[in-house]
């Protein structure tokens, strides 16, 4: 492994001490001979030495104590049924899982309404008719709306002189709804 | 804009669009119906028997209303009819019944309907029922019972 550019990209790893002992080896003895490699090893080492110094410099400030605190928190305290549920149906209305859930519960609303049209097992569901005009040329007529079928009858019955003795058909045309 | 607030604006563009498709086909359903299927159920009802016509088990609830104790399916006559266009059934005892469609509005339908004895008009009548759905006219005598007239009506 003497090649530069292959070097450079495993001068992180050597200098992390992640290396076989053969390559790092390798990695040395070139180093002591190639200047641009040098030069690309104080440079890492700069920057290794910055890191360093700013996370050891920082980690102090940082809060931890919330944090931590927090979570023992979240872990002793018993949750509610409710904040269960909550907690299970969280993802289901955050991002994606949001996205996916509008369009799906649209779709079966609409399957939901569109079985209106489907519903043609005997009477459909709502069956009332609107009688909107009636002429029966002077028979008396009624008009019943039954709600347990939803059914709308138009009864007519026969007057004396009509239809009954022209046509002599016999009769019992005068039903008890 | 992030990766899960582009897929929740394609998906409400997306369920827009299935609601926009939807209302469409409901409206396009009523504009494009080119004719309707008017059925015609003749029935005798009367107290002779206690015995329903096994073919009118579907409606025996609604036939019930009438309290009579027997009834039996006469006749049963499909037709298809235009908009405005007239269908003649006849009816025992020397009657007919046309039926008029008027027009198809709410997913409802709109009937003319005009029961004739000889050239005698019995009843002129407008309904406007579902679609797919019956109403029930009654009362001409007929063999000692009285006659039920089951009218439905289906946009096609």
């Amino acid at each position: 492994m003497t090649d530069c550019k292959l070097i450079i990209e495993s001068l992180g790893g050597w200098l992390d001490g992640e290396l076989g002992s053969s390559d790092a080896e390798a990695i040395r003895v070139h180093l002591e001979s190639c200047a641009a490699c040098s030069a690309e090893r104080r440079q890492l080492e700069k920057l290794q030495v910055s890191l360093k110094s700013l996370l050891v410099s920082d980690v102090p400030q940082i809060a931890f104590e919330p944090f931590w605190s927090g979570v023992r928190e979240r872990i002793t305290t018993k949750r509610s049924w409710y904040e269960g549920i909550m907690e299970w149906a969280r993802p289901t209305f955050a991002g994606p899982g949001l996205a996916w859930t509008v369009p799906a519960v649209i779709v079966v609303l609409l399957a939901v309404f569109s079985l209106d049209s489907f519903w043609k097992l005997g009477a459909p569901r709502n069956n009332f008719a609107a009688v909107e005009s009636i002429d029966a040329h002077g028979r008396n007529v009624a008009l019943l709306r039954e709600d347990e079928t939803k059914t709308t009858v138009i009864w007519l019955y026969q007057n004396q002189e009509g239809e009954n003795e022209s046509s002599g058909e016999n009769t019992e045309t005068s039903p008890s709804f | 804009m992030s990766l899960p607030g582009r897929i929740l604006k394609r998906a409400l563009l997306f369920s827009w669009l299935i609601c926009l498709a939807a209302a469409y086909s409901v409206d396009a359903a009523e504009n494009n119906s080119q004719t309707v299927r008017v059925k015609i159920g003749t029935i005798l009802a009367s107290n002779q028997s206690d015995d329903i016509d096994p073919k009118l088990s579907t409606m025996k609830n609604q036939l019930k209303v009438m309290k009579y104790r027997s009834y039996r399916l006469l006749k049963e006559e499909t037709q298809n009819v235009v908009w405005q266009g007239t269908a003649v059934f006849e009816i025992p005892g020397g009657r007919s019944l046309t039926v008029t469609p008027q027009e198809f509005r709410n997913k409802q339908l709109a009937l003319k309907v005009r029961l004739q004895h000889g050239d005698k008009p019995v009843v002129d009548t407008t309904v406007r029922l579902n679609n797919g759905g019956n109403f029930l006219l009654g009362g001409p005598p007929h063999e000692g019972g009285a006659l039920v007239l089951s009218i439905s009506a289906t946009a096609q």
